[in-house]
Formats: structure tokens, C-alpha cells, sequence
């Protein structure tokens, strides 16, 4: 009973850092896997000087308005042979509303490319029309989530009218995909609207907030990148290559700043529950310890009969390690259990998340080298005391 | 050979020029009051512990050449230890409790088997083989600690106050069965302080105040006219 609850420590410690670990690794996979479901090919052009660091953020991000990025650079850069498409975006929120139902949601203004380049389709309806998109016509394809919720899911919102800042629009299409898009939008609640509506009449500016670039995939992407600096750098006038006032990003380099941005939340968190190991460790420290006196004479004993110091130290440390790993074995299993159980959790009752499963197998050999080492750790102390004891006064001990 | 303990605050010469030699196959008794040293001796003859001057010599070889490592060896191999406490491991059965000087030396598995149950049969012990130590009678349990003392085939058994624990009738079991293997060539030194005991060494070194007193081969009529005493 007194071991059981001396690796309990252990079993939580190690059963956080699978959990953590699991959670962890699912959320970088859903990430990435979103990026990568972009396209290898495409480019990412976002106003704004280059940012030194890997991690610092965008301008925009940072609440600075840049804007560099206009129409004349997607004509241009479209020129390019080894560029098969480009679309500008602007994003907003707003409130949406259909009769006495409303929503808050996501808009983006695009132009022509957009579709093609997302690789987005519609289930009911059409994507929007590069007519509608170059007459600036006020119609909008919306995500399947919102789609219920304005109209209730046997109502075809197809050629409804919305409205969206006042502004009226009519629904063409329905998107056939929800979930969460690339950068985390969700595509579920999106709305999509020409270009010129959204930057003219809801948000009243004459910018991009990026530019989305198809590479020629009989082009290296490196080269692509290239190519777009080159035609920006002309388009602004821009001599000297320090001054850019835009930012150029391959899914490479977006997948690298997630990546390394999620393993270190990942090994973040990892470290958070490695506190609870270390506590665990010194609950096995404390009953070693305690172990330790109470077995006094059996030390002894060991000792007359033969046992050398070193035979009592591998015994006592052998007991240790056992314990933790033992616990460590429980704690991945438990682990185990709950990372399942979150999983049923997410895919049966919040469907939009889209989460992956992600058990590591690294973090169960994590975890079997950690309980290990933290039985040599805390028990080499008790250990050694053990291996210390006079024999004589360990054959008296009362 | 003396032995003074100094980490105390007073230092106590508990051995001051102690003399004598054992030979193979004596059965010795050292005797002697609370406090007069016997205990301190036994200790030093068996290994346990080291004379601060004078020297010790055991098969031919020095105390003094001898590191830990060695001690702890020789204890394994060539003698056997009876404790007045038995020092059994009460929750460990009969066999796992004779076992234990066996897993300090290099015998193999399947021979320390054969091992355990003949020192078990010596003793008389033979259906209690896998019964738990704790649940055993005194008598018992003396007897699987000389089972234990007898596994690794010693040349010499030490028996701390081997009778102290016991009933007289347990006590004159366990006696008879040291006197047996006295008599199958074994060196036996007990440590006591009671007559009846000492009666089966043929040889009484008796002890006080760190010294020897005396020194002489005994007979059953010398102890029961008290000489000993």
C-alpha cells in the first residue's frame, strides 16, 4: 500500500508529460497539417519590412498599418512565367444578419485567384465569379457553419440576402469545407466577398492585407520568392535591399516558425509537469529514506553474511528504479487513457476542431527514461545510506 | 590485540591485550559478564570490526592485509553466523531466508537450490521449507538461522548468545545441533554468559574488563562445581 502510494507521485508526474506531450504534438500536427494543406507552392507576400528574428511577428501583427501591397503588385507579379497565380486579401469582423438571426463572424475580401490558389470549392452555389469579383458585385460565398445558423439546416441560403455592416449582399455559395482554414480561420463561419466591397464600402482602404502567390511548380519555390522580391522591389521603387517594405513567406518558412513555435510549447508544458515528477521523486527519496531505517537490521544482516557496500547500494537502488518504473509504466498508461479519452472527447463533440490523434512514442520512452533516471536520482541517497551502515550497530538497531 | 572506541566522549579500551589462539575443529566458549568485552572480541574474530592494535590472524592471513572487500568475502565463504535475535527476515520464507549468504557468492542458481534444502534438512526443518520465518516457533527459527549459517559450508560458525532468545529445551536443540557439527570437523565459538551452554564447548576462554581471565579446556564436572562461574 505504502509503495502504491509513494508512486502515485510518479504516476501523475509521468502521466502529465504523456498527456502534455500528446496535446502538444496533436495541436503542432492539426497546425501543420493545416499549412501544409495550402500547397508547397504557394507564397505568401505580407506588407511590412523583414523581420530579423524567426520569431518576431509581422507588422500587421503588431498593429501597424503598412500600406505597401496594392493592386498593381498582383498584376505585375501574375506576369512572372514561373507564377501561375496571385490573390490579394483583406480581412474584417463584422456582425451578419439574416431576418432575426445574426452571427459575428470573419469576412475576407479577394480577388480572382482566390479560389483556385485555396483550393476551395463550394457544395452548393458557385465560388464567386471573377465577373463578380472585377465588377465589384455584392455577393458572397459563406462557410456551411454559418450557413445553419442564418438559415437553418434545410433552408438553401442560395440568392438570400445578408446583410453585413448595412451593407446588403446576396449568398452564391456555401463552402463544402468547415473547420479551421490555414491561419487558423474558421472556414466554417467565413464569409467571402469581392475584393473592392470589402475594401471600399466595409473597411475603406485601398490595400492588401497579403498577397497569396501560386509558384509554377516547374520552378523551385526559392526562385520564385526571388522573382516576386525582384517585381515588388521595382513596383516600390525599392533600391536598396535593406529597405523592403514587404515580407516574403514560403509554407517552409511558415512551417519552421509553427514548428518551432509548438515544440517549444510542447517542451513548455513538458517542463510544467516535470515539477510533479521532481515531487514524486522526493516522495521515493523520503520512502527509501524511511525504508532505509526500518531495514537497518537486515543490512546488517546482509553484511555479516557477506554483502559488500556496493551489494547493499545496487539492492536499495534497484528497489528505487523498480518503483519508478513501475510508476512510470502506470503513469503512461494512464496517460495513455486520458490522451484516448480527449481524443473521444474532441472528434465526437466538437467535430470543427478537426483534432488530430498524436500519441509520441517518443514520450513513452520520455517517460520510461525519466521514471528510471529519477529512481537513480532519488534513490542513490538512500542508497548510499544504506550501504554506509556499520554492521555492528545495524545488527542492534532497535 | 586491543580494540579502544574512541568516537565516544569518553574513549573505552573495551579489549586491552587479549591473547590466544583457536584451533581448526575447537569448539570454543568465551564467556564472561555484561560489559567485559566478549561481544567486541566475537566481532573482531568474525570480521565485523577490526582491532585498533595487535594483529589477527585468520587461515593464515592478517586482519590487516585485508581490505572490506576481502572481510566482507572471507565472512561469505568461511564463516557462519548465529545471533541470539535469529535476525531472520520474518516476511521472507524459510528457503529465501537461508538463500541470503548464497547471493553474495558466485554459486549458481540451480546449485544454491540444492544447497538451501540440505542445510534445511541438517536442522530438522525439511516441511517448513516454505513456511513465512515470522510464523516460525523461537526453537524454529535458531534452527533456520544455523541453516543459513551452515549454506555456504563455512569452516567456522560464531553463535552470538545462540540460546538467549530461547526455552531451555529449545536451547539444548540448537546447542546439540552446534556440538553435531563440532563434531563433523567444524570450528564453533559461542559467545555466552550461561553455563549450560558453555558446557558443550570443550575449550572456555573467559573475558573481563578487555582481558582474558582464563583460559582452559573444561569438563562437565569443573562447570558444575562452578569453576566457571
Amino acid at each position: 500500500m505504502r509503495s502504491i502510494l509513494t508512486m502515485l507521485g510518479i504516476v501523475i508526474g509521468i502521466a502529465s508529460v504523456i498527456i502534455l506531450m500528446s496535446i502538444g504534438q496533436s495541436a503542432q500536427d492539426l497546425i501543420l497539417g493545416q499549412v501544409q494543406g495550402i500547397g508547397s507552392n504557394l507564397v505568401i507576400v505580407i506588407p511590412g519590412a523583414p523581420s530579423n528574428g524567426r520569431f518576431a511577428p509581422p507588422a500587421s501583427a503588431q498593429g501597424i498599418i503598412i500600406t505597401s501591397l496594392v493592386q498593381r503588385d498582383i498584376d505585375t507579379v501574375k506576369r512572372e512565367p514561373s507564377i501561375t497565380g496571385a490573390a490579394g486579401e483583406v480581412r474584417g469582423q463584422g456582425d451578419i444578419v439574416y431576418g432575426n438571426n445574426n452571427a459575428t463572424i470573419s469576412y475576407e475580401g479577394v480577388t480572382a485567384d482566390f479560389f483556385s490558389i485555396r483550393n476551395l470549392d463550394t457544395k452548393e452555389g458557385e465560388p464567386l465569379s471573377v465577373g463578380d469579383i472585377n465588377s465589384g458585385n455584392h455577393v458572397v460565398v459563406i462557410g456551411p457553419d454559418l450557413a445553419v445558423t442564418l438559415f437553418g439546416a434545410n433552408v438553401s441560403p442560395i440568392n438570400k440576402t445578408v446583410r453585413l455592416k448595412d451593407v446588403s449582399f446576396r449568398v452564391v455559395g456555401v463552402l463544402s469545407k468547415g473547420g479551421n482554414g490555414p491561419f487558423g480561420v474558421d472556414q466554417g463561419n467565413l464569409v467571402i466577398m469581392p475584393i473592392a466591397v470589402a475594401q471600399k464600402q466595409l473597411l475603406g482602404i485601398n490595400y492588401f492585407n497579403d498577397i497569396m502567390v501560386e509558384g509554377n511548380a516547374a520552378y523551385d519555390v526559392v526562385f520564385v520568392k526571388s522573382r516576386i522580391t525582384s517585381v515588388l522591389r521595382q513596383n516600390h521603387g525599392i533600391t536598396n535591399s535593406n529597405k523592403d517594405d514587404f515580407d516574403i513567406r514560403t509554407q517552409e518558412d511558415i512551417l519552421s516558425l509553427l514548428g518551432n513555435i509548438t515544440s517549444i510549447l510542447t517542451l513548455f508544458l513538458a517542463a510544467i509537469a516535470s515539477i510533479s515528477l521532481i515531487v514524486g521523486g522526493i516522495g521515493i527519496m523520503n520512502i527509501m529514506l524511511v525504508a532505509v531505517t526500518e531495514r537497518t537490521r537486515e543490512i546488517g544482516l546482509r553484511k555479516a553474511v557477506g554483502a559488500t557496500n556496493s551489494d547493499i547500494m545496487q539492492q536499495f537502488l534497484i528497489e528505487s528504479v523498480l518503483l519508478t518504473f513501475v510508476g512510470g509504466a502506470i503513469g503512461i498508461t494512464v496517460g495513455a487513457g486520458v490522451v484516448g479519452l480527449i481524443y473521444f472527447v474532441l472528434t465526437t463533440f466538437f467535430t470543427s476542431v478537426g483534432w488530430v490523434f498524436a500519441f509520441p512514442i517518443s514520450s513513452v520512452i520520455l517517460g520510461l527514461t525519466v521514471s528510471g533516471v529519477a529512481g537513480i536520482v532519488f534513490g542513490i541517497y538512500p542508497a548510499r545510506q544504506a550501504a554506509r551502515k556499520n554492521p555492528i550497530d545495524a545488527l542492534r538497531y532497535e | 590485540m586491543e580494540k579502544e572506541y574512541t568516537e565516544e566522549e569518553t574513549p573505552t579500551r573495551a579489549l586491552r591485550g587479549v591473547t590466544f589462539s583457536i584451533q581448526k575443529g575447537e569448539f570454543v566458549s568465551i564467556m564472561g559478564p555484561s560489559g567485559s568485552g566478549k561481544s567486541t572480541l566475537l566481532h573482531i574474530l568474525s570480521f565485523l570490526d577490526r582491532p585498533t592494535a595487535g594483529s589477527y590472524t585468520f587461515q593464515g592471513k592478517s586482519i590487516d592485509e585485508m581490505s572490506d572487500q576481502e572481510l566482507a568475502h572471507v565472512r561469505n565463504s568461511d564463516m557462519g553466523f548465529v545471533f541470539q535475535s535469529f535476525n531472520l527476515l520474518s516476511r521472507l520464507s524459510v528457503y529465501d531466508n537461508v538463500e541470503i549468504p548464497l547471493l553474495y557468492s558466485t554459486i549458481s542458481t540451480q546449485k544454491r537450490r540444492t544447497l538451501v534444502e540440505e542445510a534445511v534438512r541438517a536442522v530438522g526443518l525439511e516441511e517448513k521449507l516454505y513456511a513465512e520465518a515470522g510464523k516460525l516457533s523461537g526453537g524454529q527459527k535458531q534452527r533456520v538461522a544455523i541453516a543459513r549459517a551452515l549454506v555456504t559450508d563455512p569452516n567456522v560458525i560464531f553463535a552470538d548468545e545462540p540460546t538467549g532468545n530461547l526455552d531451555s529445551q529449545s536451547g539444548l536443540q540448537v546447542m546439540e545441533i552446534l556440538e553435531s557439527l563440532h563434531d563433523k570437523g567444524r570450528t564453533v565459538i559461542v559467545v555466552t554468559h550461561e553455563t549450560q551452554t558453555a558446557e558443550f564447548a570443550d575449550r572456555v576462554i573467559r573475558i573481563k574488563d578487555g582481558k582474558v581471565e582464563s583460559d582452559s579446556p573444561i569438563t562437565t564436572d569443573r562447570l558444575r562445581q562452578g569453576n566457571l562461574k
